[in-house]
C-alpha cells in the first residue's frame, strides 16, 4: 500500500490530504489535521469569566464566534438574559468576523480556483499577481476585509481577539463618531458587493459547474429564527432533500449528535449519517426569508445544476456579506444601540450545565460546559463547523480521487483537484485543531 | 532587488497571519516583496532560500522542529510572529501539550509579539523588514505609559484578590481613573512590555501580559512583583496567571 501525502493550500491552517493506493486504485482519501491543541483539556477548572478570553485563541478568524458562543454558554449557567443593546453589538461584532472572513476565503483562496475551472484563467498565481489580476477587484475585496477590521476594532477593541464581548454582555457605548465611522463603512460594503455579486452574476451565471463539486445527497444544519437568516438567536434546523425538517432547541441537540471529548469528528444518531453539511451552504437550503427583496432575484440567475453543487458556497458568500452590511445598518440606526447601560451582574450560579449555540461564518458553533459541585468547570465539548463537514468532504474527496485516478492515473492532478473540493467548503482547521 | 519572503505558521490560531493580511499596508507588502512560500495564500510548495522568515505559532509537534530548522537554514533572518512564536503562546496553559517559542530551536533575529500583535506595531515592523532594517520594541513595561495610571505605593502590600473585574464592576475608560492593583484586580501591566496602547485598559479591563515580558528574565520580574503584591489564597491556587502565555524557564 502507498501513502501519498500533500499539504493542503491556501486554506485556513495546516492541514494535509492522505492517499491511499493500492495496486493502482485509490482505496481512500483523507483531509487530515496533524496538530491537536487540547482547549476541553485545559479550560477545565477555569474561573467561568476567563474562558471567553482564553477560548478566543482558538481561531484567529472566528474569534468573535467563539467568544460570543463562550459567553452564551456562561449566561445559560447564571440564567441571565442579554440586554437588546448588547445582542444588537455582538451583532455588529459578527457581521465584521464574517466580512473579514468571508472576503479573505473568497480573494485569496477560491477566486483562483474559480478562474481556473471555468477556464477564465489557467494560472498558477502568486498572491502579487492575483493583486495585479484584476486591480478593482482587489481594491474591492480588500476595501470589503478593510470594513470588516474596522468594526472589530470600533465595537470591539482590537480587530482579532476581542476585548469588549464579556459574559453579560459588551463593554462599549458606541459614541456618535464610531457610528459614524461604522454606517459609512457598511455602506461602502453594499455598493462594493453589489458590483461583486453582478460581476460574478456575468461571469458564472450562464456556466454549468462541473459534477464533480456536486454534493451527495446531504442534511443540511443551521441555526434560524422561524426560517430567518439570523446567525445569534434561534433554534437548530435540521433539512433533508428541501424538503422535510426537523427543529429542536439546544439543550436537546444530544438527542440528533454527539462527540468524545478529545477526539475529532462528530456521531450523528440517524440514518444517513455522513453527510451532514454545516455552514453557507447549509444556511442556504434551510433559510426561507433574508427580509431583503434583492436576494431571491440574485438566486434566480442561476440555474439548478449550481444549488447542489458546493462550488455555489463561494456565491452565498457574497449574498450573505451583502445580508449582514444591510442589517449592520439596521442595526446602527436602531435607537436601543444608544442606551447607556451597566452589564449584569452574574453572582448566583443556577444550572450546572451551560449550552451556548451560534452560526459561525462556517456554520453551527455550539459550546457546552459542565460544573460540577463546587461550580468549578470540569467538562467542555465544544462542536465545531468544519468537524460536523468532514465526514462529508472526505466522501466527496474520496469519490472523486477514485474516478479522476482511475481515467487519469495522474497522482499530481487528483492532489491539484481534490484540494479544490476541499477549499471550496473553506474549512477553518485552527477551529477544527482546538 | 525585491526581498524574499517566507511566512509559516505552526500551531496558532491564525490570527497573526489574518492580522498581517487585514493590516493597510498587506497589499504594498506584496508588491514590495517577493513571497516564495506562504500556504495561507500561496501555491508555491517549496520552501527555498530567502531573506526573511516570519514564523506564527508555537512549537508542538516534532515534524514543526525539523520545519523550523529547515527554514532557519534557508532564511536569512528568522522574526517569531506574535506571542505563540516569541514565548509558547496561550498553549502553555495545557500541561499534556507542549508549547515551546521557536528560541528553543533556532536561533531567532527579532520578535513582534501580541496575541495578535497591535496593527501599530506590527505594521511599522513589517516596513521596517521590508527595507532590511531593523525592529524596533519598547524598553518600558506598561505602566510608563498608562492611561490611567498612579504612582504605586510600593511601602505597602496590595491585597489582590481577583483576576477579571465582575462584569457590573467594569467601568469604561473616560470612568476609570484607578489603578486596577490599588482596586485588588490583578494586571499584569508592571511586568508586561509597553506597544498595545493600553486597549484592554482602556476597555475597562486589566492587562493579561499577552505582549509579553519587557526584560529577558521574566520570572525574576514575576518574583519582584509577587513581593509588591499579596495575593488571595483562591489565586494562589489558581494556574495559568502568570505564565499564560509562556511557560517558566523558556528561552527567550
Amino acid at each position: 500500500m502507498l501513502k501519498v501525502v500533500d499539504v493542503c493550500k491556501r486554506v485556513e491552517g495546516h492541514g494535509e490530504v492522505r492517499i491511499l493506493l493500492q495496486n493502482d486504485e485509490v482505496l481512500s482519501v483523507n483531509l487530515e489535521f496533524e496538530i491537536y491543541r487540547g482547549f476541553e483539556n485545559f479550560l477545565i477548572g477555569k474561573n467561568l469569566f476567563d474562558i471567553p478570553k482564553i477560548i478566543s485563541r482558538i481561531c484567529g478568524l472566528c474569534y468573535a464566534s467563539q467568544t460570543i458562543a463562550s459567553c452564551k454558554t456562561i449566561e445559560d449557567i447564571y440564567n441571565i438574559e442579554v440586554s437588546e443593546h448588547n445582542i444588537l453589538l455582538r451583532r455588529l461584532l459578527m457581521s465584521a468576523e464574517l466580512i473579514k472572513s468571508h472576503s479573505m476565503n473568497f480573494f485569496f483562496q477560491t477566486l483562483p480556483d474559480l478562474l481556473t475551472i471555468f477556464n477564465l484563467s489557467q494560472k498558477t498565481f502568486s498572491p502579487y499577481e492575483l493583486i495585479k489580476y484584476y486591480p478593482q477587484l482587489t481594491t474591492s475585496l480588500y476595501d470589503l476585509i478593510k470594513v470588516g477590521n474596522e468594526i472589530n476594532e470600533l465595537f470591539g477593541g482590537r480587530s482579532v481577539h476581542l476585548i469588549s464581548l464579556v459574559p453579560g454582555g459588551v463593554i462599549y457605548s458606541p459614541s456618535r463618531k464610531s457610528i459614524t465611522l461604522a454606517r459609512k463603512y457598511f455602506q461602502k460594503a453594499l455598493v462594493i458587493l453589489e458590483w461583486i455579486i453582478e460581476k460574478f452574476i456575468q461571469l458564472f451565471a450562464n456556466q454549468t459547474p462541473p459534477k464533480e463539486f456536486d454534493l451527495p445527497k446531504f442534511i443540511s444544519l443551521a441555526l434560524t429564527n422561524y426560517g430567518n437568516y439570523d446567525r445569534y438567536s434561534g433554534s437548530l434546523r435540521f433539512k433533508e432533500n428541501n424538503k422535510n425538517f426537523i427543529e429542536f432547541e439546544k439543550q436537546n441537540y444530544s438527542t440528533y449528535f454527539g462527540k468524545e471529548i478529545n477526539l475529532r469528528g462528530i456521531d450523528f444518531y440517524f440514518e444517513n449519517e455522513k453527510n451532514v453539511i454545516v455552514g453557507p451552504f447549509s444556511r442556504f437550503n434551510i433559510v426561507e426569508n433574508y427580509g431583503i427583496d434583492e436576494i431571491p432575484t440574485y438566486l434566480d440567475y442561476f440555474n439548478k445544476s449550481w444549488k447542489n453543487n458546493i462550488l455555489f458556497t463561494n456565491f452565498i458568500r457574497l449574498l450573505e456579506m451583502y445580508i449582514e452590511s444591510y442589517q449592520g445598518l439596521q442595526i446602527l440606526d436602531n435607537p436601543s444601540l444608544n442606551i447607556r447601560e451597566k452589564l449584569p451582574s452574574l453572582n448566583s450560579i443556577k444550572n450546572l450545565d451551560g449550552i451556548g449555540v451560534i452560526e459561525a461564518p462556517r456554520g453551527v458553533l455550539i459550546h457546552h460546559y459542565h460544573l460540577n459541585k463546587s461550580n468549578y468547570v470540569d467538562r467542555i465539548n465544544l462542536f465545531i463547523a468544519t468537524e460536523f463537514n468532514l465526514s462529508l468532504i472526505n466522501d466527496m474527496i474520496t469519490k472523486y480521487a477514485q474516478e479522476l485516478f482511475e481515467r487519469t492515473g495522474d497522482i499530481n492532478l487528483v492532489k491539484k483537484k481534490i484540494q479544490m473540493i476541499i477549499r471550496a467548503f473553506d474549512p477553518c482547521i485552527s477551529c477544527a485543531t482546538h | 532587488m525585491k526581498p524574499r519572503f517566507i511566512l509559516i505558521s505552526l500551531t496558532s490560531c491564525t490570527g497573526c497571519i489574518s492580522t498581517l493580511m487585514s493590516l493597510d499596508i498587506f497589499p504594498q507588502f506584496l508588491e514590495r516583496t517577493r513571497i516564495i512560500y506562504f500556504p495561507f495564500i500561496s501555491d508555491a510548495k517549496d520552501i527555498k532560500e530567502c531573506e526573511i522568515a516570519l514564523v506564527e505559532g508555537c512549537v508542538s509537534e516534532e515534524t514543526q522542529i525539523i520545519l523550523l530548522r529547515k527554514v532557519r537554514r534557508h532564511a536569512k533572518k528568522v522574526f517569531a510572529l506574535g506571542t505563540c512564536a516569541c514565548f509558547g503562546g496561550i498553549l502553555s496553559l495545557s500541561n499534556s501539550k507542549i508549547a515551546e517559542p521557536l528560541s528553543n530551536y533556532i536561533e531567532v533575529d527579532g520578535i513582534i509579539p501580541g496575541c495578535p500583535p497591535p496593527s501599530k506595531l506590527f505594521g511599522n515592523s513589517v516596513i521596517r523588514l521590508v527595507e532590511n532594517k531593523d525592529i524596533t520594541l519598547s524598553e518600558k513595561n506598561m505602566c510608563a505609559n498608562c492611561p490611567i495610571w498612579e504612582k504605586m505605593e510600593i511601602n505597602f502590600q496590595i491585597n489582590i484578590t481577583k483576576i477579571n473585574p465582575n462584569p457590573e464592576e467594569i467601568s469604561l475608560n473616560e470612568e476609570n481613573s484607578e489603578c486596577f492593583l490599588k482596586k485588588g484586580i490583578l494586571c499584569l501591566g508592571p511586568i508586561t512590555r509597553d506597544g498595545c496602547e493600553h486597549k484592554c485598559i482602556k476597555m475597562g479591563l486589566p492587562c493579561e501580559g499577552c505582549m509579553g515580558p519587557v526584560s529577558k528574565d521574566f520570572t525574576s520580574n514575576v518574583i519582584n512583583f509577587l513581593s509588591l503584591i499579596e495575593l488571595s489564597q483562591e489565586l494562589k491556587d489558581y494556574t495559568g496567571i502568570f505564565y499564560r502565555f509562556s511557560k517558566p524557564k523558556m528561552k527567550r
